[in-house]
Parts: structure tokens; sequence; C-alpha cells
């Protein structure tokens, strides 16, 4: 048995400890914004946070997570609540997820999981990031670039200047 | 108080409503509701009540739009979404405009799944054929709310009109939702077709459809209302359904694109206990209810796997040299494109001679394919999965399974874009999801891994072109002749049901009688320049690269990807455009403007002109001496199903090591009637964008045997770091009575324009994509 922190929760898996994260959020867990997508870390469509960092579900085994405190899109509300000190509510979501609906960023949206994912990581470090930081941050600060088909690029950008701005001002709706 | 009974006089042969029907079934004490299902002709039902089956029953109350007591409104399409957000955006636009209902009471749309919408058809030309459908039916149901009103009322319908869900006129007034309440009103609407064909069932007849001018939904930016559920995880994806006693399932695929199985691998059970192998002819994969087994086996199973050897592949280093010397193109008849004028009479000036050449692409979905098939002991069959033609999915499956298409259920959920790859039903895994349930007795979930996405499912076909330009002695285009050749772009065979040696449609040949199945190469890329006095343009096709000689059948099959075909074909005729407009010694962008007699391509042209503040030189661009960067624009057209699009775009190229960076691109676009601004500008950014990656990344390398482009490192495309500025302007021209459409020709015209850009600053031509430091090396040496 392994105990992993998944979005806050404390959760028993019983996969060996090889296993890579995503197959046990998605199996076990029924974590399902995860998606698989290469299973090489190449394109980021799994992406998770680690501790604040973004990794790579579909190579990391959950051996190497144990006492690390996971969040995927599912948990991001309930960490922006946390963080904020906001009484727990199920219609708001995490500014970045707010940002992403006001934008329309998403076409098919399969890759706007990790995308979240990595713009959250960046907007608790950088809280006004440039176009350059933005790009940077998708293309190079990760074991691979974020790759979106639809190549939505620049609604992403769009979308994390906006999750900066709904971050500064405090909350979501 | 009056009950609708006595107050409606619906007679007993219904009423007539523009030749649909409006009649009663019964009064209800409480619900009720107007549906609008199929009309069919007598024989045309018999025909279809197999393929009915477990669809919507067309002989029943069932619907494409229904309109409840509380006024809300359900609307039903057999098109899917692929992010494209119409369905969600623009079909309840025009359905509530057309209706007359604010856009909020279409509170629910149900769309793909074959068992709960009408239809059928492939999701393509989303705005510019499909919408049609949705439009005339709630043009129908105005008409058939009306002349309910009006009987109900005693007044003339023509003193009636529905407005923001509110009928009124002649001193009376009512929700739409009152005057349905307590009754089971049916409406049936004429229809053709078949359900289970390639574009399904269409609406026919002509309802008064409302005047663009009185438009007040049509046009605004309205929000994808799935993007929320989606982006919070509470929407399901195509991977995320589960089904009690599920196994997952890793296909192992053949060594090469023509090999047979010999000897499937041994499970080791010491290790994988859970796992098992199920092989049905060449297709093997290997199952388990723990999905990091499934994997794992697989992958050891695989290494351990004997197939016979093949070659029978071009390589992707020798296709060009294959395509120009060892295909018999005489194979299959040739088409006819544009003609006019007798080009063999002109001699020119000068003349613009060249070879144009497009690699293969691969639609590559940042998810691979996956699938859950669910085959009951009773032999019904459920597929969960992505399909862009769900209906025509359905019929694929029932052929390979020999069973009625009434046995058949697809049902469709959100997925990744695949970009045509689907249109003609399957994706890749849902035959074999089906198949391995069969033979299981269990739901089966297979999940391709990204190598199988990338070596085993179809993809855009290359194509070559020869052009020949001839100009004038004023530098004016004499006459212009391309021939077009390339392999098609249309195989619907599903891969699983070929391996396990089942029946499937036919592969594109000559003499498929199915239109879009045929290996003929039909000449997509309307002509636009239409001051040009002779043309002529001549399509040549073959058959599918390796299928012939494949031991079973495969090769390189091929589909449509964005602008299928034209993509192949706009490339070299802009290119070459410009190159023509550098040999007349003019300004590319002007040169089109003085070629072309519709006003339309010269507005969108002349407004380019000022969006991208377009500097008018002839190319090469002035040169800074020593500059490492050689800085260039160029300009690309294309129109497509109405839609007029114009991109310019500015590139830098560093000659020392062929890289080209995209620093600008600018789109304008004249689509006709813009239904959603917002909705189009989103895809009209993608789609460069898209595009701009094919131009700078994109190329299926291939060996003797298999694909070898099979994963992101070996099918590199474009990162967020690489993204140009961005313009895109909407220029749609007053009067336009058309719905936009064409907003994939986004994806088509960044490549010609940046080889455009790449003449401007080089003033070498580069004449095949993609643009990567080594073929740009060459077009610089050559």
């Amino acid at each position: 048995m392994t105990t992993l922190s998944v979005n806050g929760v404390q959760r028993e898996v019983k996969a060996s400890p090889d296993t890579p994260l995503l197959y046990v959020l998605r199996g076990e867990l029924d974590v399902m914004t995860p998606k698989f997508g290469c299973g090489l870390a190449q394109c980021g469509a799994c992406s998770v946070l680690a501790d604040g960092e973004e990794i790579r579900a579909c190579i990391t085994p959950i051996s190497a997570l144990e006492g690390k405190d996971v969040t995927t899109v599912d948990g991001l509300p309930a960490r922006w609540a946390k963080q904020k000190g906001l009484t727990p509510d199920p219609e708001r979501l995490h500014p970045v997820q707010q940002a992403w609906v006001d934008e329309q960023v998403p076409q098919c949206g399969i890759c706007q999981f990790g995308m979240m994912i990595k713009v959250t990581e960046l907007l608790e470090h950088n809280p006004k990031p440039s176009d350059a930081d933005i790009k940077a941050a998708l293309t190079t600060s990760g074991p691979s670039p974020h790759l979106c088909r639809c190549a939505s690029y620049a609604a992403i950008l769009d979308g994390a200047h906006r999750a900066a701005v709904l971050m500064a001002e405090g909350g979501a709706k | 108080m009056q009950t609708p009974d006595q107050i409606d006089t619906i007679p007993a042969d219904g009423l007539s409503i523009h030749g649909a029907r409006l009649s009663r079934r019964g009064f209800l004490g409480t619900g009720g509701a107007l549906v609008v299902a199929l009309g069919l002709a007598a024989d045309f039902a018999r025909a279809e009540v197999s393929a009915q089956g477990a669809s919507l029953n067309a002989a029943q109350p069932s619907s494409w739009i229904e309109i409840h007591p509380d006024s809300t409104i359900t609307m039903r399409t057999g098109k899917c979404d692929f992010g494209q957000s119409s369905i969600y955006t623009a079909y309840r636009q025009i359905v509530a405009e057309e209706l007359g209902v604010p856009l909020e009471a279409i509170t629910t749309v149900i769309a793909g799944d074959t068992d709960r919408t009408p239809d059928g058809g492939g999701t393509f030309g989303l705005l510019r054929n499909a919408s049609t459908n949705m439009r005339k039916a709630a043009a129908y149901t105005r008409e058939a709310v009306l002349a309910l009103a009006a009987q109900r009322w005693g007044v003339a319908r023509s003193a009636l009109t529905l407005r923001d869900g509110v009928v009124s006129g002649a001193g009376h007034s009512e929700k739409l939702g009152a005057l349905v309440a307590g009754q089971d009103l049916h409406l049936a609407i004429p229809v053709e077709g078949k359900l289970t064909d390639f574009r399904g069932l269409v609406v026919t007849g002509n309802p008064p459809m409302k005047a663009v001018a009185d438009y007040t939904i049509v046009g605004q930016a309205v929000k994808n209302p799935i993007l929320r559920p989606k982006v919070s995880g509470q929407l399901p994806w195509v991977g995320d359904i589960k089904l009690p006693g599920m196994l997952h399932a890793r296909t192992i695929h053949p060594a090469t694109l023509g090999s047979t199985l010999i000897a499937a691998g041994k499970l080791d059970t010491a290790q994988f206990p859970k796992a098992k192998i199920v092989q049905l002819g060449n297709l093997l994969a290997v199952v388990s209810p723990d999905e990091w087994e499934a994997v794992q086996a697989a992958q050891a199973v695989a290494a351990d796997t004997k197939w016979s050897e093949w070659k029978g592949l071009p390589t992707s280093e020798k296709l060009l040299d294959h395509l120009q010397h060892r295909v018999d193109w005489s194979a299959v008849p040739p088409t006819q494109g544009a003609k006019k004028g007798d080009v063999a009479s002109v001699k020119g000036a000068k003349t613009h001679r060249a070879s144009y050449f497009m690699p293969y692409f691969k639609h590559a979905p940042i998810g691979p394919s996956v699938s859950l098939g669910d085959v009951k002991p009773d032999g019904s069959v459920t597929v969960h999965t992505h399909s862009q033609n769900p209906q025509f999915l359905r019929m694929a499956l029932a052929k390979m399974l020999g069973v009625g298409e009434d046995k058949v259920v697809v049902r469709t959920y959100a997925g990744p874009g695949h970009f045509g790859r689907s249109n003609g039903g399957n994706a890749g895994s849902e035959d074999e999801a089906v198949l391995l349930s069969r033979a299981l007795g269990v739901p089966v979930r297979v999940q391709w891994m990204r190598h199988d996405d990338m070596g085993w499912s179809t993809q855009s076909s290359t194509a070559y072109a020869d052009i020949s330009i001839a100009l004038d002695a004023q530098g004016r285009i004499a006459s212009y002749q391309a021939t077009h050749s390339g392999p098609p772009m249309q195989d619907d065979r599903p891969i699983g049901a070929i391996l396990a040696g089942l029946p499937v449609i036919d592969p594109p040949t000559a003499s498929n009688p199915s239109p879009i199945h045929t290996a003929k190469m039909g000449i997509a890329d309307r002509w636009v320049y239409g001051a040009v006095e002779h043309v002529a343009e001549t399509g040549r096709g073959t058959i599918q690269l390796g299928e012939k000689e494949s031991l079973i059948k495969v090769g390189l099959r091929d589909h449509s990807m964005r602008t299928p075909v034209q993509f192949q074909q706009n490339f070299p005729r802009e290119v070459a455009m410009s190159e023509a407009a550098m040999l007349a010694g003019k300004d590319a962008l002007q040169f089109r403007i003085d070629h072309t007699d519709d006003p339309r391509v010269k507005a969108v042209l002349e407004r380019l002109k000022l969006e991208a503040a377009w500097d008018t030189r002839p190319s090469p661009a002035p040169r800074t001496k020593g500059a490492k960067l050689l800085r260039g624009r160029g300009v690309s057209f294309m129109l497509r199903d109405n839609g007029y699009w114009a991109c310019a775009a500015t590139i830098t190229v560093a000659p020392a090591t062929g890289e080209v960076k995209v620093e600008r691109m600018v789109l304008v676009s004249d689509p006709g009637i813009v239904v959603n601004p917002l909705q189009l500008k989103r895809q009209a950014q993608a789609g460069c964008l898209m595009g701009v990656s094919q131009a700078l990344h994109e190329e299926v390398s291939f060996d003797e045997g298999a694909v070898t482009s099979l994963d992101w490192a070996t099918y590199p495309i474009l990162t967020a770091q690489e993204m140009p500025d961005l313009k895109i302007v909407l220029a749609p021209y007053a009067g336009a009575q058309i719905y936009g459409q064409g907003s994939e020709s986004a994806n088509a015209l960044a490549a010609p324009a940046i080889a455009g850009a790449f003449l401007d600053a080089t003033g070498k031509p580069v004449r095949r994509l993609p643009l990567r430091p080594d073929y740009v090396k060459a077009a610089l040496k050559a």
C-alpha cells in the first residue's frame, strides 16, 4: 500500500509502487482530468502539481510521490480556496479555470488540463508574467513543451493574462 | 377553464405546414410537448427500417426540436463537437433565431449519439450544408406554432408573430410553452437520404426563412456553454468512460503496413497474472483488468511477436521521385478543373515552370484513439467513442460484424480534435474495441498508445503539382496550366476489421461508386484569378501507396484533413503566383488583385494590404548588407465554401542555419454571415497557427515498411514559444446571405504565405514543405 495525498485527501493505493501516477489517478482513484497523451513526457496532457511543481503523471512512479501533495485540475478550486482562506463553494472555479472560460480558451481542450496546471504553477511563482514568460513556461520549463494540436496558443496567452488579473483581484466568482 | 381540446381544432389528418404536417396524438394531463420528427415517404420508411432501428424511430414522436411546457427547448443533431463549438454556439443561435426564441431557451443540445439524434452525416461543413437541417427544422417548427395559435384563437396565421418565445397578434399573446402544454403534438418534416450514408439525412422543402436583415441572435459573440464543464473536469471525456467488468486492451499492430502474423509472443503469466492474449487473424491484443499491466504485458508480448517481413513503400526520402517517375497515373481517369481559352496556343514572353511537393501529414491528435466496446450476449453492440460521423461508423461496424445496423449504437463523447480523420466514421480503435468485446464477452476499452496512433492511423495524403505560368510582355499572366497528382484522401476501412479479415467497405479506387471514396483527383481549389484568359487545370489520381503490395491490403492509408486536397492544390498555385509576380517584377499582392475579376477577392486583398501595412514593391526584399537574418513578407489567398480568406506572413530566414522564424501572421476573412465572431476568431487563430506548424515542421517519415514518425520527437509540431504575432480581421461583405464557413482555410493559408515570404526574403523559391532547416538550406543552394 502506498499513501498518496491527492487534491488534499489522503488516499490508500493498492497499485505497485512503480506504477506511473497517471494510471493510479485514472484507474484506481477516479481522478480523470489528467489525460493520456503520449506516455513519454513529451506533450503535457497528464500534468499535475506535486508540491506546487508541475510533473508528468505518465512517467512518474507513485513511489516518488509519497509525502507530496498532488493537485490535479479537479483540485484547483480547493487549492485556491485554501490559499485564500475562502469558504468552500462548489460553484467557484480556480482563477485559471475561470479565465479559461472567460477567454474561451479551449478548442478541443484535451491539452488544457496540462496547460492550466502549468499556468497555475507559473502564476504561483510569477503573479504578473509577460508574454515571453508564459511562452517560456509552456515551452522550456518542463520535461517537454506543452503541446496543443489545435494550436490554441493565442487563446492560452489571453487566458494566462486574464488569470493573473483574477488572482490579483483575489478571487474568481 | 377551457381544456385544449375545447379550443384547438386540428383536423384529424393534421395541418399542412409548408409541406410538413402537424398532428396531435392526444392530450396529456400534465406536461406535453411539440416534437419535430422525421417525415418519411412510405417507400423510404420501409427501406429505412433496419437503419433506424436503434435510432430515434421516424414513425415515433421523436424530435429534432422539442418545445417543453416551461418554454425550454431541446435540440438534437447527429453532428459532434471537435472543438469548433458550433453545435453549442452557432447551431443554437441559428435555431433560436429561426424559431423566434431567446438563445437561453435552448437549454439542451443532444449530439452525435446514433440512438438519440435524428439526422446522421459527417461533422464537416458545419455551417455550410449541415446547419441547413437545423435551420429548416426550426423554420417548420415556428410555422407550426403559429398555425397552432391561429387555430386556437380563430385568427389568421398572418396576423401572428413569434418573437422572444412569445406568440402574439390580433389581441392575443401567449408563451411558446403554454401553447404546447397538455398536448402530444407531432410535427413531421420532409427528409431525404439515408441515415447511415456518408452524408446522412437532409431536410427538404422550403419553409419560409427569417430575413437576414432581421437577425438579432446570429452575429452575437456567444460563449460556448460546454467550456465551463470542460475546464472544471465535470464533462466526461471519451477515455473516461468505465463499465463494470471492463478490460483494458492494448493492441499489438503488425511490424509493417504489409506484414502478417507468424507467431504471437508468449505472455509471462508469472509477471502478468491478470493479463490475457487475444488473437483474431492478424489482430493481436493483450487485455487485463489493470491498465498498467495491459501496457507492460503488451510491450513484452510485442517484443516477442514474429511478423512476416514486408517492404512495399518508397520511403519518405524518395517519395517525390516515386510520385514523379514510378506511379502509373494513367490507371485512374484524369479530372478537369478550371478550363478556359486554349493554353497550348499561348506563347508567353516569359514562363514560370516548376514542380511543388507536399509530404504526408498526420492529424496527430494529442490524445491517441480510445474506444470502449460493449457487445452483449443478445448481440447488441454499443461503442463509446469520439467520431465525426457516428452513423457511418455504425454502418461500418454492422458490416464488419455481419449484423443489422439496428443492433449497433454509437455513443459519442468529448475527445481530442483529429481534424477530419473520422469524418468517415472510425478514428482507429472503435472496431478493435468491438471485436475484442465480442471475443471476450465483456466490455473492452482499447487505448492506442502514441506509436499506434502515429503508425496505424490514416494520414493526409501527399501530392505534387506541375505548374506553368506564361507572362505576356507587360508582365500579366497570359496562361495558367496546372497538373495536380496524388493518392486519394478517404479510406474509411476500419483497421481492426482489416487485420481480423472481416468485411469492410472498399478502399478508394477509380471505380468506387461512392463519389467521396474515389481514387480520382478532383480539383478542389477554386480558381479565383478570373482575369486570366487561358486556364487549364487537371487532376491525376492513383491508389494508396503500398496498398496493393501489402499482404493485408493496408499500406499508407489516407484520410482528409483540414481543407483536404485543396491544401495540396492551393499551396502550389499560391506559391507559383508569388513566383510569377517576382518574374514579372510586380508586387505579389497587387499582382493577385490585378488578375481577379471577383469583387470579393479584390476587397479582401485590399483589406489585407491595409491591415498588414503591406509595403507594395516587387520581390525580393531589399537587403541590408551583411545581415545574418533575411526578412520577407508573403501573401496567399483561398476561396473555400463561399468564404474568402487572405493571409500575409512576415518571416526571417537565417541562411547559415536554415532556420525560419515566423514573426507575424495577418488573416482577413470575408466568410459571409458571421454567426459568432468570438468563436470564429478563436478558430481562425488556432487554425492559422496549426497551419504555421504544418509549414515549419510537419512531414510523416516512413521507411520501406512502416511509418517512422511515431512520437512528438519524430513528428514535431509548433510550440507556444514559436507563436508569431497574430491578427485576425473579420470583414464580411455587406449583404451576405450565406453563413460563414471555411474557417479551416486559416490552416491552409499559412504555408503558401510563409513560402511567399521566403521567396521575398531570399529571392529563392521553396517548393516543398516543411520549411525545416535541411530543406531550407537545399532550397537556398538550388
